[in-house]
């Protein structure tokens, strides 16, 4: 019997699942679906930063595009850590693409652009 | 030059604010005192921003980003790196000092000001935690600034006292980027963090939960450095239980024990306080004590979701746009108090000179209530209800109605009963 | 070689420092920490006492009376701050007031200048917040408030100035004597010479001189006292230095108001195993807690920022210890500097160097002996008028980093320059404090490490709290070592 608290709505329902696969304690389906992801391939987005080259801006901050599989958050929390951004970018920017062959890209979320100044 | 509107402080709140307001056609000058806008998203890099106002699910850098293109878009005046270091008002107008490297010091004045400055987080001191005082206790808002936005680690064995969000996605973020994390502490019997970020962030690493625990000592090496922490289990009234100690060798403690509205600008008026919000007392268009003076986003209460904080602000810059309209005739407030179950209410009062607007209350309720009816009551009147299937205090709680048809004599009471 | 070398730079090596540098001599100043007043001038209620309760004919009495006298001349010498709060000491009932009486019976032996007894209503009118179960109190008019780091800093800048070296970082690990000269060994490695040494090592002072003699005659028992900060927005809760009548413990939980505003509540008085390791507990705070109750009403406990613990060095002698050493000629000790000695710090120096050790028959005045410091101003205390002519000269002034405090760039730049900077947070904070206020630090920490990364020219990740093992940083992400 395994418990999960459900995370898709603020009521996080405890959810239970007998050694015969049955869910309950789920107030709606998405919970059920939830729980059911949970048990074979639980996925989650990761969010962390990078470097740059831009002593005025050390880290800027990415995302994986969807979620990939938790197994290989660690994995590619080493991967994203070899990367140094070496040029401007905007929000959106693929930094990494098809990150440990999931088909998902790591994605920049801070705008990478030098002040006038600095240049 | 008289401003018409002041705002101060670029972060979420203040970017709202200054938007609506401009929109309205007024003047509007941000004041911010660090050298970029977006305040505290800057340094949230993690997702759960934007689900309410863009139907999206944002990290913090990119809500922020949309908030700061529409700002740029409607050419809005602002200053960086300038510090507002005192607030006066001499008769109807605000007299706002500045000081920057820039402008060295400089007396701006505005018919009226939004303070939206944010929050500070508790210390280790306010909560008067015993033990040595190294180095190495630090809040977890200023071990994140220092992680996301500079890149340094502040320690490699981390524990974490609070177990509310800034905690537990410190908890994660410290574990990927490679800390040992030997625990999270929350002195109550239940987390006040999202459920989503306990599983995210403690669950899927693995990292321990000790609620009802709290830390009792600090020890230091005999360089100052942290050492070690210990915790224990509390009773009811808080009281440290003995023989439940459990120690453990740290260099690094969290604190993520609470945020605290900045109204530190209010210090040179006279503006009356809400011991319970730890600020300021307001109507419902936002507006202190003191006349176009308005407050909003976590200077006025510490917000879940900087969704509510975008939308609040939003209306309290419409609300000063207002104020400066003249569309403020005939005021008569009357208080609205917190009753049985309720934490706090906000506004504290409702003054029936602002128009056409309805009436929204945002509360917390004081514990979890499950199948909960929340009642306003005039008088014996019963003026509104609602039925909740489920409240927590760590969930802001908002409700609305229109108002115009209540008396102006008597208070209004908000309460939460238990079906 | 040297003609005296001082062990310790707390408020009284340093006050002793100077007092040498009015002679030709060559002065060497040895200290431990990382920074002039790390210990107990660190922690401490900041007060210069009257004199009204150590015994009569002690050096306690004589020097704390002469010692709160010479505070005017040093504020202006030495531009110390001072605040002339006057102090109440109250009684609740008739057996206090008879205490009362005989404590106004010390003032008068000791020479207190001034002193009176008020009843309940009197002093009532000018603090307002008196508890109302207090009967009369002891008014002591010539009680003051300091800032004890700034009274050690600028006694030590001073001393420097006129010639006195300081080393920190600098453990006295071994002491000998031989040819009528004293071999003094620095973190088991360096060994200067010395013709005299003076031990002014505080809480360690026993420790010091059980390095060479073999029978200490005076033993330190830390005495540990806890205390509270109230932010200094409850400024004018109270105006007087609030004292209860004295026990045996000590002065006993106080209240005073410090010079920035803040308020102290404080200290207890425990005695303690480890004198090396001031910490606070829930039992000592609730003590604090519960007798300052007795002085005021409604104290703004919710106003509380910060607590800390200090260790006195209460020694098993009944009064200061200030000898030469019964062993060894030229071994001066100052042992149980505790209360008073932030009062008497400048009349044991004098004391010391006069009286005691006769400085003044054995070596010529220091022709160019300057006692003046030069005046640090305070920015936020400044005028508008004069902060924009100082701002047209250094534009930093106007960039306001501690938004707490209101301590700008410049005035933090000063504090890391000159012979007693620091590149340290905590250096910084004692100087100017920056991070001392409401959010502690929470803001400008991180503007404070960078300025210091870029003025010595470091990493940031060699930017340390006190002692170089405190580090702020312990590595940078994805950088591979």
């Amino acid at each position: 019997m395994k418990e999960f608290i459900c995370i898709v709505c603020p009521r996080g329902c405890r959810v239970v699942v007998d050694d015969n696969m049955n869910i309950s304690g789920n107030q709606c389906k998405r919970g059920e679906i939830y729980v059911r992801n949970e048990l074979s391939n639980p996925t989650r987005i990761l969010t962390t930063t990078v470097k740059t080259i831009y002593p005025e801006i050390p880290r800027a901050s990415v995302k994986t595009s969807e979620p990939i599989p938790k197994g290989l958050l660690m994995e590619a929390m080493k991967e994203i850590n070899k990367v140094t951004i070496e040029k401007e970018m905007k929000i959106g920017d693929v930094v990494i693409e098809n990150i440990l062959n999931t088909n998902v890209n790591i994605v920049l979320t801070k705008e990478i652009k030098r002040k006038e100044e600095e240049k | 030059m008289m401003r018409d509107i002041v705002v101060i402080g670029g972060g979420a709140s203040g970017l709202a604010a200054s938007i609506s307001a401009k929109k309205k056609g007024k003047d509007v000058l941000l004041i911010e005192r660090e050298d970029t806008l977006g305040g505290i998203l800057n340094q949230c890099i993690h997702n759960g921003f934007g689900l309410e106002v863009f139907k999206e699910e944002y990290t913090g850098p990119e809500y922020a980003h949309k908030f700061v293109e529409e700002f740029m878009d409607l050419k809005i005046d602002y200053l960086i790196n300038t510090t507002v270091i005192k607030l006066d008002k001499n008769n109807d107008d605000f007299i706002i000092t500045l000081s920057s490297k820039e402008l060295g010091i400089k007396n701006i004045t505005a018919r009226s000001v939004i303070i939206s400055s944010g929050c500070y987080e508790r210390t280790r001191g306010q909560i008067s935690m015993p033990g040595d005082r190294p180095n190495g206790v630090i809040t977890a808002g200023s071990a994140q600034r220092y992680l996301n936005i500079n890149g340094y680690m502040v320690g490699k064995k981390v524990f974490i006292l609070g177990s509310g969000d800034i905690g537990l996605i410190m908890a994660r973020r410290m574990y990927l980027e490679g800390a040992e994390v030997l625990g999270v502490a929350e002195i109550m019997p239940y987390s006040n963090g999202l459920n989503r970020n306990i599983v995210q962030c403690l669950n899927d690493f693995d990292i321990p939960l000790y609620l009802s625990h709290t830390v009792t000592n600090v020890e230091a090496d005999e360089f100052k450095k942290l050492k070690a922490i210990t915790i224990q289990q509390v009773d009811e009234r808080f009281n440290p239980i003995p023989n439940t100690e459990k120690h453990f060798e740290v260099d690094t403690l969290l604190l993520s024990i609470g945020l605290i509205p900045d109204i530190t600008l209010l210090d040179d008026l006279y503006v009356e306080v809400d011991p319970k919000t730890k600020s300021a007392k307001i109507n419902q268009a936002y507006e202190t004590s003191v006349k176009g003076l308005f407050i909003c986003g976590n200077s006025l209460q510490v917000h879940d979701l900087v969704d509510n904080v975008s939308k609040e602000s939003t209306r309290a810059g419409i609300s000063a746009s207002d104020y400066l309209d003249g569309l403020v005739k005939d005021r008569k407030k009357i208080a609205i108090k917190p009753g049985k179950n309720v934490l706090y209410v906000a506004p504290q009062y409702l003054d029936f000179g602002w128009e056409d607007k309805d009436l929204l209350i945002t509360f917390r309720s004081s514990k979890k209530i499950e199948k909960a009816i929340v009642k306003v009551y005039q008088g014996e009147a019963l003026v509104y209800q609602k039925r909740r299937a489920f409240i927590v205090p760590a969930e802001m709680e908002t409700l609305s109605f229109a108002y115009q048809e209540l008396n102006q004599d008597q208070d209004l009471m908000i309460e939460i009963e238990e079906v | 070689m040297y003609d005296y070398i001082v062990i310790g730079a707390g408020v009284i090596g340093s006050c002793i420092a100077r007092e040498l540098s009015r002679y030709q001599l060559k002065v060497l100043v040895l200290e431990k920490e990382n920074d002039v007043a790390n210990v107990q001038s660190l922690a401490n209620s900041a007060i210069v006492h009257s004199g009204h309760n150590p015994e009569p004919g002690s050096l306690k009495a004589k020097l704390s009376v002469w010692g709160n006298k010479l505070y005017e001349d040093m504020e202006k010498e030495l531009d110390i701050p001072l605040i002339r709060t006057g102090a109440f000491v109250v009684a609740h009932n008739e057996d206090e007031e008879e205490q009362l009486i005989e404590l106004a019976k010390t003032a008068k032996i000791n020479q207190v200048p001034e002193f009176s007894i008020l009843n309940y209503n009197e002093a009532v009118l000018i603090e307002p917040n008196l508890s109302k179960t207090i009967t009369k109190v002891l008014s002591l008019p010539t009680t003051k408030v300091t800032y004890p780091w700034e009274v050690a800093f600028a006694a030590m800048e001073n001393a420097i100035k006129n010639g006195v070296e300081f080393k920190k970082n600098a453990l006295v690990t071994a002491i000998s004597k031989e040819n009528k000269k004293f071999q003094v060994t620095v973190n088991n490695k360096k060994i200067y010479e010395t013709l005299n040494i003076i031990n002014a090592a505080g809480v360690a002072s026993d420790d010091i001189a059980s390095l060479i003699e073999n029978n200490v005659k005076f033993k330190i028992k830390g005495r540990k006292g806890e205390y509270f900060v109230l932010d200094k927005r409850v400024k004018g809760f109270v105006n007087h230095v609030l004292y209860p009548l004295p026990t045996e413990l000590g002065k006993g939980v106080l209240i005073t108001p410090q010079v920035h505003g803040e308020i102290l509540l404080g200290p207890n008085s425990l005695e303690v195993e480890d004198k090396y390791h001031p910490t606070t507990s829930y039992d000592g705070l609730a003590y604090v807690k519960e007798h300052a109750s007795m002085l005021a009403e409604n104290i703004p406990f919710n106003q509380i920022i910060r607590s800390f613990a200090g260790i006195r060095s209460t020694s098993d002698y009944d009064d200061f210890y200030i000898k030469e050493s019964l062993e060894y000629t030229n071994l001066y000790h100052l042992g149980g500097i505790d209360s008073p000695g932030l009062t008497a710090c400048f009349a044991i120096a004098k004391y010391l160097v006069n009286d005691v050790m006769n400085v003044d028959q054995k070596y010529n005045i220091n022709p160019n002996f300057d006692p003046y410091r030069k005046k640090r101003k305070l920015f936020h205390r400044l005028s508008n008028e004069e902060k924009l002519a100082l701002i047209s000269e250094e534009p930093l002034y106007g960039n306001i980093i501690c938004k707490c405090e209101k301590i700008t760039e410049k005035e933090i730049l000063d504090a890391m320059h000159g012979p007693l900077g620091s590149n340290t947070i905590k250096g910084i904070k004692k100087r100017t404090r920056a991070g001392a206020g409401l959010c502690q630090g929470g803001y400008c920490e991180e503007k404070i490490m960078k300025m210091i990364a870029k003025e010595f020219n470091l990493s940031p990740l060699e930017v340390a709290y006190d002692k170089e093992e405190t580090k702020l940083f312990v590595s940078e992400t994805k950088v591979k070592l």
